[in-house]
């Protein structure tokens, strides 16, 4: 590009938008980040319904391993902003909103194993009294809280990012927080499998082959 | 009655990294070299000459261990830019 090189209007004009719309485009996530958790959360969800269908326990709380994928997440995180030569005005909002997730689901799992203290030792009481079990079972009702959460900041970061794999994906894990709300533990998990894939796990994918065709072309405009 | 063209902005190399700035929140120098496929030279002169109208801020930094040059608009940079737009659309219009 020529330093001094006066335009026309009409050149000015298309340089301009030619130049915003590179700027937009070089914007990419590479959606390591989105596939690992559309992963976990699938697996977890799996394994878990394997556990109810099946009738065994595994040694551990398979939910331990959304814990231990923070700290992948965490390097991951600093090593993409390394490697980011732009920043976005939308940056620090999506980092807020995605912290502000993780510490929601947090609490709600706090707030969830204090409720199924309390309600465990209601359930004694009540069958002790009535010599009847009470039909009211919590658990089914744990799973909409959390795809509740899982739409919010999924539909946020899509609209943010005009991406609209993630958007819909938002919106199908609010679908899912609604049919869950009637069905079995079962079906609940596997609607929480289908949101992980489809909010983050396929968004994730899509996300990473247009990171490498982006990377691709830079390459090849710098050869 | 059209207003004059900001001079500053009026050029190739000027008007094309202050377009990528303004829809970014800060860039670097290699991103820009990259999108305005200038010389690294060319490139410095017009970026002096703009951090000189005080359109944009240049900082100057290390990341690990080698230089960093990260561009930003400023408001008044922003404010010119916008202007630059609206004669430019008035002249556009009128044609």
């Amino acid at each position: 590009m020529e330093q001094e090189k006066k335009l026309t209007e009409q050149e000015s004009l298309h340089l301009i938008t030619m130049m915003i719309n590179k700027a937009k485009e070089s914007y990419h996530d590479t959606g390591i980040g989105a596939i690992m958790w559309g992963a976990v959360i699938t697996i977890c969800s799996l394994v878990r319904l394997s556990e109810v269908q099946f009738d065994y326990k595994l040694p551990f709380d398979i939910y331990l391993l959304t814990l231990v994928a923070i700290i992948p997440q965490i390097l991951l995180s600093i090593r993409e902003k390394k490697e980011r030569k732009v920043k976005s005005y939308d940056d620090p909002y999506l980092d807020y909103i995605w912290l502000g997730f993780g510490i929601c689901i947090f609490l709600l799992i706090n707030i969830i194993n204090n409720v199924f203290g309390e309600w465990g030792s209601w359930a004694n009481e009540f069958k002790s009294i009535t010599g009847k079990s009470a039909s009211f079972r919590f658990s089914e009702y744990v799973a909409p809280l959390f795809l509740m959460l899982y739409g919010l900041p999924t539909f946020i970061t899509g609209a943010a990012c005009k991406f609209k794999p993630m958007l819909w994906g938002g919106i199908f894990c609010w679908i899912c927080c609604i049919v869950a709300v009637y069905t079995s533990i079962k079906i609940d998990l596997l609607l929480t499998a289908a949101s992980a894939i489809l909010a983050w796990l396929i968004p994730g994918l899509i996300m990473e082959k247009e990171y490498r065709l982006y990377k691709k072309e830079q390459a090849q405009l710098n050869v | 009655m059209f207003k004059d063209l900001d001079p500053i902005l009026h050029s190739q190399l000027r008007l094309a990294v202050m377009s990528l700035l303004i829809s970014v929140k800060e860039a670097e120098f290699t991103f820009l070299k990259e999108n305005t496929n200038a010389t690294a030279g060319n490139l410095s002169v017009q970026i002096q000459k703009l951090k000189e109208v005080g359109y944009i801020e240049v900082i100057k930094q290390f990341k690990d261990n080698y230089p960093q040059t990260i561009c930003k608009i400023t408001s008044t940079g922003i404010k010119a830019f916008e202007e630059y737009v609206k004669n430019l659309q008035a002249y556009l219009t009128q044609k």
